[in-house]
C-alpha cells in the first residue's frame, strides 16, 4: 500500500513542479501578448477606483434643478416633435415658404445645440475634466451663435434652406 | 484535480521545495496526508482595526482593473445598435450645418462662394457617381436620424417597449434608412 | 480529516486508472493556458462520444495586481455537466481549477449573485443555458465596465450605494384608516408587477453605455426600475421628493432610450419602460 502512494506521490509531485514550470512560461507569454479585451482605447479611461464613504453611506443626491432636468428634457421633446411636420411639409409640398423655412432654420439650430450639448455632457464628465467641460460648453455655444448668424445670413439674403437643398440636389 | 491538491498541499508542508525528494521527508508527508488527525493552517492571521481594514481596501481598490465592456458586449447592442447611430447620424448631420454655416459666414472675407446658385452650378459640376456619393451620405443620415428620431419620440410616449420588437425594429431601421437612403440619392 | 481520508482513498484509485485531469499544453502562440476534461475509461470503452465544450474565461488575479488580466480556457465534457453554464462553472471550480472565483448563490435566478457577461450579454449564469447545439466557445467575462475584485466578481459598492441614495422603502406619514395595514385596490397593487421581482443583479446597468461612462452620477437602468417601484407605489407619500432628487441632468435623463437594459433583463422586466414612465410622469405633471 505505502509504495502505491509513493509512486503516485512522486508522480504528483513531478506533475506540481511540471505544472510550475508551465504556470512561469505563461505568465512570460502573457506578459509578452497584451490581452485583447483590455482597454487599448485610451479615450477617456475610467479613473482608479475610489469609493466615497463607506459602503452604506448613500451616494448624495445632486440638488434639483428642473431647467436641466424635467423642463430640459420636455423642451427637448418637443423640438424633436416639432421638427416633424417640418421635415415632411417640403417632401409633401415641394418647398417650404420664406417664414416656415426660418422655423425649420431655428428648430434645427436649437436641435443641433441640444443634441451637442448631451454628447458633451455624456462623454466629459463634468467631475473629472471641469476645465475641460467649460471649454467644450462655450466653444459649442459661441458655435451655435456664429451658426445663428450665418443662417440669419443665409434666411435673408438667399433662397433659403429647403429651396437650396432641392437646387442642388436637382442640380 | 485531487491529485493536483494533494501535491500543492505536500508542498507547502514541505520548509523547503528541494528537499521534498528526500526519503525521509517523502515518509513524513506521506504520513502526514494518511493519518494526520488535525487540521492545521501554515497561513498566519492577523486582526486588523477598521481603519487599517478600510485603508487596506482603499489601496486595493486603486490597482483593480475595469472589465472589458465595448469590445466583448453583443456589437448589435453597441457598434450596430440605432442608438449609437442615430448620435452619430445626428453629430454628422448637424456638423455639416454648422460648418457650412461658419464656412457661409467666413465667405465674403475669403472669397469663397457658397451662394445657393453657385453651389448647385458646382455641385451640377462634378460626375454622376460622385454626385450620387455625395447625395446618399446626405441622405443616408438623414433617413436614419428621422425614422429612429420618430422611434424614439415614441418611447418617450413608452410605446414599443417589447423585447421582440426593439430587436425587430433595430433591423428595420437599417434596411429602411439604406433603402431611403439610396432612393433620395438617386431617384429625386 | 474527512476530506483528507477521502483523497487518500481517491489516490488510491488515480494509480489504478489513468488520472482524470490532464494538463493540456498551453498553446504558446495565444499564450493561454488550457485545462481539459478528460474522458473516462469506462466511456471510451463504451464508444459514447464526449461533447466537449471550451469555455474561455476572465482572469485576473488581485494577489498579483500587475498582471494584465487574461483570458484561460478550460474544455469539459457536456455530457458530464448541468445544463446551466453556472453548472458548468462550478464544475471547472471543483474539477479543474480550485482557484476561478465567482459569486454563486441560489443557482435558481433569485439571488442575483451569478451576473455576469455570457456570449456578450450580461446573464445570470444559472439561468443561462450552456448551447447544446454547437461547439462554439463560449466566452464569460465579469460584468461590463466594472472595477473587478477577482476574475468574474465585480465591485457593486457603488451600485448598491445608489440603490440607497433613492429611498428603497414606503415613506408615508398618514396612518392607516383602521390602524392596520395600508390598503391598497387590485389595480393599484398590479402597476407594481414588473417592477418588485427585480432581483438587482446588476445585469441591466451594467449593460447600459450611458453607466459605462457615467455611472459616478447617473443612477443606471436598475436603480431608476426601483425608484419607479416606489412612484409608481400607491400608498407611498414622498413622490414629489422622489421626483425633486431626480430632477437633474445626470440622475435620471443621462438615459437615452438605448434599451439594452431591457433586452439583457435575465429576469425578463422592462427597465427602459420603466424609465420612460418616470420621465412621462415628470413631464405631465410637474
Amino acid at each position: 500500500m505505502a509504495s502505491i502512494a509513493r509512486s503516485s506521490l512522486l508522480r504528483q509531485s513531478a506533475f506540481a513542479a511540471k505544472s510550475l514550470r508551465q504556470q512561469s512560461v505563461l505568465q512570460n507569454a502573457v506578459r509578452t501578448s497584451a490581452f485583447h479585451t483590455t482597454s487599448r482605447r485610451n479615450i477617456l479611461p475610467p479613473p482608479p477606483q475610489r469609493v466615497e464613504g463607506t459602503v452604506n453611506d448613500a451616494v448624495p443626491v445632486p440638488p434639483p434643478s428642473p431647467s436641466h432636468g424635467s423642463y430640459h428634457w420636455t423642451f427637448e421633446r418637443l423640438m424633436s416633435a416639432g421638427l416633424v411636420p417640418l421635415t415632411i411639409a417640403p417632401f409633401a409640398a415641394g418647398s417650404l415658404n420664406p417664414t416656415l423655412d426660418a422655423v425649420l432654420c431655428a428648430a434645427l439650430l436649437i436641435h443641433s445645440h441640444l443634441g451637442f450639448q448631451s454628447v458633451i455632457i455624456d462623454y466629459i464628465p463634468k467631475k473629472r475634466m471641469p476645465n475641460a467641460r467649460k471649454f467644450f460648453m462655450w466653444g459649442l455655444n459661441a458655435a451655435t451663435a456664429i451658426v445663428g448668424l450665418a443662417l440669419y445670413e443665409f434666411e435673408t439674403t438667399d433662397v433659403g434652406l429647403t429651396e437650396t437643398i432641392k437646387r442642388v440636389w436637382k442640380a | 484535480m485531487i491529485a493536483q491538491r494533494v501535491g500543492t498541499t505536500a508542498l507547502r508542508r514541505v520548509t523547503k521545495p528541494n528537499t521534498f525528494f528526500t526519503p525521509h521527508n517523502l515518509a513524513k508527508v506521506a504520513l502526514a496526508s494518511q493519518f494526520s488527525a488535525t487540521q492545521t493552517r501554515p497561513v498566519a492571521t492577523q486582526k486588523l482595526t477598521v481603519d487599517d481594514a478600510n485603508s487596506l481596501l482603499a489601496k486595493q481598490r486603486l490597482q483593480r482593473p475595469v472589465s472589458p465592456h465595448l469590445d466583448i458586449y453583443d456589437k448589435m447592442q453597441t457598434w450596430y445598435g440605432a442608438s449609437a447611430w442615430h448620435r452619430i447620424t445626428g453629430c454628422g448631420l448637424s456638423g455639416a450645418l454648422y460648418l457650412f454655416g461658419a464656412a457661409y459666414l467666413v465667405a465674403p472675407l475669403t472669397g469663397w462662394h457658397l451662394e445657393s446658385a453657385s453651389l448647385a452650378a458646382a455641385f451640377g459640376s462634378l460626375p454622376l457617381a460622385v454626385k450620387g456619393g455625395v447625395k446618399f451620405l446626405l441622405a443616408w443620415p438623414f433617413v436614419f436620424h428621422s425614422i429612429n428620431g420618430v422611434r424614439h419620440l415614441a418611447y418617450d410616449l413608452g410605446v414599443g417597449f417589447q423585447k421582440r420588437t426593439i430587436v425587430k425594429q433595430g433591423w428595420y431601421i437599417w434596411g429602411a434608412s439604406v433603402i431611403g437612403g439610396l432612393y433620395l440619392a438617386f431617384f429625386m | 480529516m474527512a476530506a483528507l481520508r477521502s483523497t487518500s482513498a481517491r489516490i488510491l484509485g488515480a494509480s489504478s486508472r489513468p488520472a482524470t485531469l490532464r494538463l493540456a499544453a498551453a498553446p504558446a502562440a495565444r499564450g493561454f493556458a488550457q485545462l481539459a476534461d478528460g474522458a473516462t475509461e469506462s466511456q471510451k470503452a463504451s464508444g459514447d462520444p464526449a461533447n466537449m465544450k471550451t469555455f474561455q474565461i476572465y482572469r485576473w488575479n488581485p494577489d498579483t495586481p500587475t498582471e494584465k488580466p487574461r483570458m484561460q480556457s478550460y474544455t469539459l465534457d457536456l455530457k458530464k455537466t448541468g445544463p446551466m453554464v453556472l453548472d458548468a462553472l462550478i464544475r471547472i471550480k471543483n474539477e479543474l481549477d480550485p482557484t476561478l472565483t465567482f459569486r454563486r448563490s441560489c443557482r435558481e435566478g433569485i439571488c442575483g449573485s451569478c451576473a455576469m457577461n455570457i456570449n456578450g450579454t450580461n446573464t445570470l449564469a444559472c439561468l443561462c443555458r450552456i448551447p447544446a447545439e454547437d461547439n462554439a466557445e463560449m466566452k464569460i467575462y465579469p460584468l461590463p465596465h466594472t472595477y473587478v475584485v477577482k476574475d468574474l466578481v465585480p465591485d457593486l459598492t457603488l451600485f448598491y450605494k445608489q440603490y440607497k441614495s433613492i429611498k428603497p422603502y414606503l415613506q408615508r406619514d398618514t396612518p392607516s384608516p383602521d390602524g392596520k395595514e395600508y390598503r391598497q385596490s387590485k389595480a393599484d397593487r398590479k402597476k407594481l408587477d414588473g417592477l418588485y421581482e427585480c432581483i438587482l443583479c446588476a445585469c441591466c446597468s451594467t449593460s447600459c453605455p450611458s453607466y459605462w461612462w457615467n455611472s459616478e452620477e447617473y443612477l443606471g437602468p436598475a436603480i431608476l426600475l426601483q425608484s419607479y417601484r416606489w412612484l409608481a407605489d400607491s400608498r407611498d407619500e414622498r413622490k414629489a421628493e422622489r421626483k425633486a432628487a431626480l430632477d437633474n441632468s445626470m440622475s435620471l435623463y443621462r438615459c437615452h432610450t438605448i434599451l439594452n437594459c431591457t433586452r439583457t433583463c435575465p429576469k425578463g422586466l422592462n427597465p427602459g419602460l420603466a424609465i420612460a414612465e418616470i420621465k412621462k410622469e415628470m413631464a405631465f405633471s410637474g
